[in-house]
């Protein structure tokens, strides 16, 4: 069925001159469905049966229990989010590719889903929709495409919308919602509470009980707030290879790290190290949004780097900054320093001298 | 004394699970064939004059190819019959004489004419001579020295020699089927025979630490050999190189592009040494071979013994599959040759015949699917190592930019960065830095290639920018020539 319908859609693309222009978005449906008839051409004669779509789909598998969790705990009206997201994130990476003539890769998948999962429950349908064409557009595109972006796009949106509707961003959250099916009956929770746990510590220095943290009952970004479900998808992650092991591991190492001899140091400015890492988007951006392989080091050393950089910058900013939350500038802000830190590396790595060897 | 060792393994690689279509322990024995195309280069060494003329009378095992100037070893007739024609012919890639022979299908052989008396009363001279004249020094990847110019180095040289059976390939013969009952003793008689030609060197069996018992049988035959030793290494793909069997186990440096021999290495496998036991003992020429047919693209796996010079055809027509279309290729799954024209010959350097189904049908979704039978560097199909995996020709996805997850970094065994060197060779950036970070290192193993999730030829990128540095004149030499004391060069050029 499938089948003859897109077959159909090529003849009409065939036939008419001016439709030529959408190749890409058949060609795309058509691969989102069938895999590829093509065969290898010389040696390696097989190869892996990995591709990039199973790859971002990985991601997306792993983010089910946070979007699970998202749904239980602020409604429906998550899903709607989600699928605003998808269309415009869709939409702008379609005329991309038809304007420049290639194909549409498969890395929105991922954008588009992460990037509204980051966002406070009661941000406005709109906002969804300009945070993620501008991440597309400006965090993606304007480099080239995926592969050669610099900065994460789902943050780059994320922090666009930040800076540009503050009050709609910070000021009010939704308590989520915890009894029986929750979310899945209903649009969106009623209550309305005005802080997360960072904003509680920095104002009044109260601590939210562990178990609230852990299974969400604290407020939060839509998909960062049920801990569990983000380190099982984490693990899963890291598990596949899709995720390399060695960011989040040293960014949440250096964040206890840190914060541990802060809180020696300091204890009225700097949390706790396990408050600090059960709460606001740490985790999350830790597993999904720092192991980005295109904007994150591939060196080995270079990701060690980096996560030891995003940790000293997570709490700095959460302690000294008007911020409460510096998970996300911490991450574009390294993201910006990838390139420098996988060129030093090289450099460092093939620089040395070589003595005569003997046999 | 105990003499297993183990060996840590290289950094990168990958291990290849549970192929179907592996070797089973079998071995059949096919006879002479009807007609065989010999070609005149064979294994190492330049290619040798014919000394036979059309219409001559030739006995199997009769010398046809002889050239005692240049870096050779002399080529057998596998069969009794009637030189028929002297052809041209392009044999992978390259312009070779062949002779082809009309036979009577006789099994007998010629033996060598020379005496048969116990090798342990032979001088070095004299093995070495009936080891040249057999032909068997032809064999490993830079021929077995001796003084018959059979080798770019000479016997004296040789400090090393490694004798490898690790099976690191998608497909391995198995050393099992090789050096079941009498043939084991016969391969410890011919590594003995090969410490009298070769003094200096110290010998290494490297053995799959899969292989217990085979190598517990072989510590007990060894006991008393001081100058031998047996390393047991995980197979790892692509453990069975010699660029990666001397880091492993001497622990040094090797001169990647250059030959084992060149420093002072000879590496042979294990049918080689079962070549050197039957010449030297039994006074057989090198005139057969064994040759194993893995693969699903063949309806059984055995190990199959035959004649030099025999058509592919009249090897596999048997047993390949009929209902699909599939590839043959030749030894290596990674980096093996198609073989397209089945009228070709097998000769020494033929070890595996591969066949794999060409898949060209498009899968529903394939990108959703769990693939219990599925082969991957990560573990996205969530599979388990006892489910069996089924290789196929297809490429499994779209070529797409690369997003540096720099698998093919941590599979490489050389430490390069092909994902780095191939975006600066497609963006043409062809200079100095290109030989900084080690891209003459390559040994063409493919492992990136082949796990790379966007498909990217990563593998052939490295090659063209090889060339395109050649043509700028630049060269592995200014790589390797300063850092290394390499013996056997000026030979070695010659050859190649």
């Amino acid at each position: 069925m499938i089948r003859k319908l897109l077959d159909f859609g090529y003849k009409l693309l065939e036939k008419n001159k001016k439709l030529e222009k959408f190749k890409p978005v058949l060609n795309a449906v058509d691969g989102f469905f069938f895999g590829t008839a093509k065969t290898t051409i010389s040696s390696p004669h097989c190869v892996d049966c990995i591709d990039i779509k199973r790859f971002m789909v990985t991601v997306i598998i792993a983010l089910i229990p946070s979007l699970l969790s998202a749904v239980y705990f602020y409604g429906l009206r998550v899903i709607f989010l989600i699928i605003i997201s998808y269309i415009f994130g869709g939409l702008s990476e379609v005329v991309f590719a038809i304007i420049r003539k290639r194909e549409i890769e498969e890395g929105f998948l991922v954008t588009g889903l992460i990037f509204p999962l980051t966002l406070p429950p009661t941000v406005p349908w709109w906002v969804v929709a300009i945070g993620i064409i501008f991440g597309v557009i400006f965090g993606k595109e304007v480099f080239g495409g995926t592969g050669r972006n610099i900065f994460n796009p789902a943050l780059v949106g994320r922090i666009f919308v930040t800076i540009s509707f503050p009050k709609i961003m910070t000021i009010s959250w939704y308590k989520p919602l915890v009894k029986g099916i929750a979310g899945f009956g209903k649009w969106k929770p009623d209550a309305i509470t005005s802080a997360t746990p960072l904003m509680l510590y920095k104002s009044e220095k109260t601590l939210t009980s562990l178990k609230e943290l852990l299974f969400g009952f604290a407020p939060g970004c839509l998909g960062e707030t049920f801990k569990i479900g983000i380190m099982i998808g984490g693990i899963f992650l890291v598990f596949t290879k899709v995720a390399n092991w060695r960011i989040p591991l040293t960014y949440l190492l250096s964040v206890f790290f840190f914060s541990y001899f802060g809180h020696i140091f300091s204890p009225d400015k700097f949390a706790p190290p396990t408050f600090q890492l059960l709460t606001g988007g740490l985790l999350f951006g830790a597993f999904f949004m720092a192991t980005d392989p295109v904007t994150s080091p591939f060196t080995n050393q270079g990701k060690f780097i980096v996560g030891i950089m995003l940790g000293f910058l997570t709490v700095i900013i959460r302690v000294f900054s008007g911020y409460v939350e510096g998970v996300m500038f911490a991450i574009l802000l390294v993201n910006g320093f990838t390139p420098l830190i996988d060129y030093l590396v090289v450099e460092r790595k093939y620089g040395r001298k070589y003595k005569i060897i003997k046999y | 004394m105990n003499r297993i060792k183990h060996y840590k393994t290289f950094k990168g690689g990958y291990k290849f699970v549970n192929f179907t279509g592996q070797p089973q322990d079998k071995l059949i024995e096919l006879g002479a064939p009807k007609e065989v195309l010999i070609p005149l280069r064979q294994g190492f060494g330049n290619e040798v004059m014919p000394i036979v003329k059309v219409g001559d009378e030739v006995k199997a095992g009769q010398i046809i190819g002889r050239d005692d100037e240049s870096i050779s070893s002399p080529i057998h007739s596998s069969i009794t019959g009637k030189v028929k024609e002297i052809i041209k012919k392009n044999y992978f890639r390259r312009e070779v004489t062949f002779i082809v022979i009309e036979g009577d299908t006789s099994s007998e052989w010629l033996k060598l004419d020379i005496s048969e008396k116990d090798w342990r009363l032979c001088t070095e001279e004299e093995l070495e001579k009936k080891l040249y004249l057999s032909g068997v020094t032809r064999l490993g990847t830079c021929g077995i020295p001796t003084r018959y110019k059979s080798s770019i180095i000479s016997p004296n040289e040789v400090e090393y020699l490694f004798v490898h059976g690790i099976g690191s390939e998608p497909y391995n013969i198995l050393p099992k089927t090789l050096l079941s009952g009498k043939k084991l003793f016969h391969f410890i008689e011919g590594i003995q025979i090969l410490k009298k030609i070769l003094p200096k060197a110290k010998i290494y069996l490297c053995l799959s630490n899969k292989e217990k018992k085979l190598s517990e049988e072989i510590e007990k035959l060894t006991y008393d050999f001081d100058w031998f030793e047996l390393a047991l290494l995980e197979p790892k793909y692509p453990q069975g190189y010699d660029e990666m069997l001397v880091p492993t186990i001497l622990g040094k440096s090797f001169p990647y592009g250059y030959s084992a021999a060149n420093i002072g290495i000879i590496s042979l496998n294990i049918r080689a040494i079962l070549h050197v036991y039957e010449a030297i003992v039994e006074n057989k020429p090198f005139i057969d071979r064994i040759i194993a047919l893995s693969g699903p693209g063949f309806k059984e796996n055995p190990h199959i013994k035959v004649r030099i010079g025999t058509p592919l055809q009249e090897i596999i027509k048997n047993y390949l599959v009929s209902e699909t279309r599939v590839r043959v290729i030749l030894n290596s799954l990674m980096t093996g040759h198609l073989l397209n024209d089945y009228s070709l010959p097998v000769d020494s350097t033929f070890s595996h015949i591969i066949a794999i189904p060409e898949n060209t049908t498009r899968e529903l979704f394939s990108f959703l699917r769990p693939g219990l039978h599925s082969y991957s560097y990560s573990n996205t199909f969530l599979t388990l190592k006892r489910f069996s995996k089924r290789p196929d020709t297809n490429i499994h996805g779209e070529e797409r930019p690369c997003i540096s997850c720099s698998w093919c970094e941590e599979v490489c065994p050389v430490g390069i960065i092909p994902h780095l060197l191939s975006k600066m060779v497609k963006k043409n950036m062809i200079d100095e830095r290109l030989m900084k970070y080690g891209i003459f290192n390559c040994i063409g193993c493919n492992l990136c290639s082949f796990v790379c999730p966007s498909k990217i030829p990563l593998a052939k990128n490295i090659k063209d920018g090889q060339e395109k540095l050649i043509v700028h004149g630049c060269d592995r030499t200014q790589c390797i020539l300063p850092y290394f004391d390499l013996k056997g060069l000026e030979e070695y050029r010659g050859i190649k």
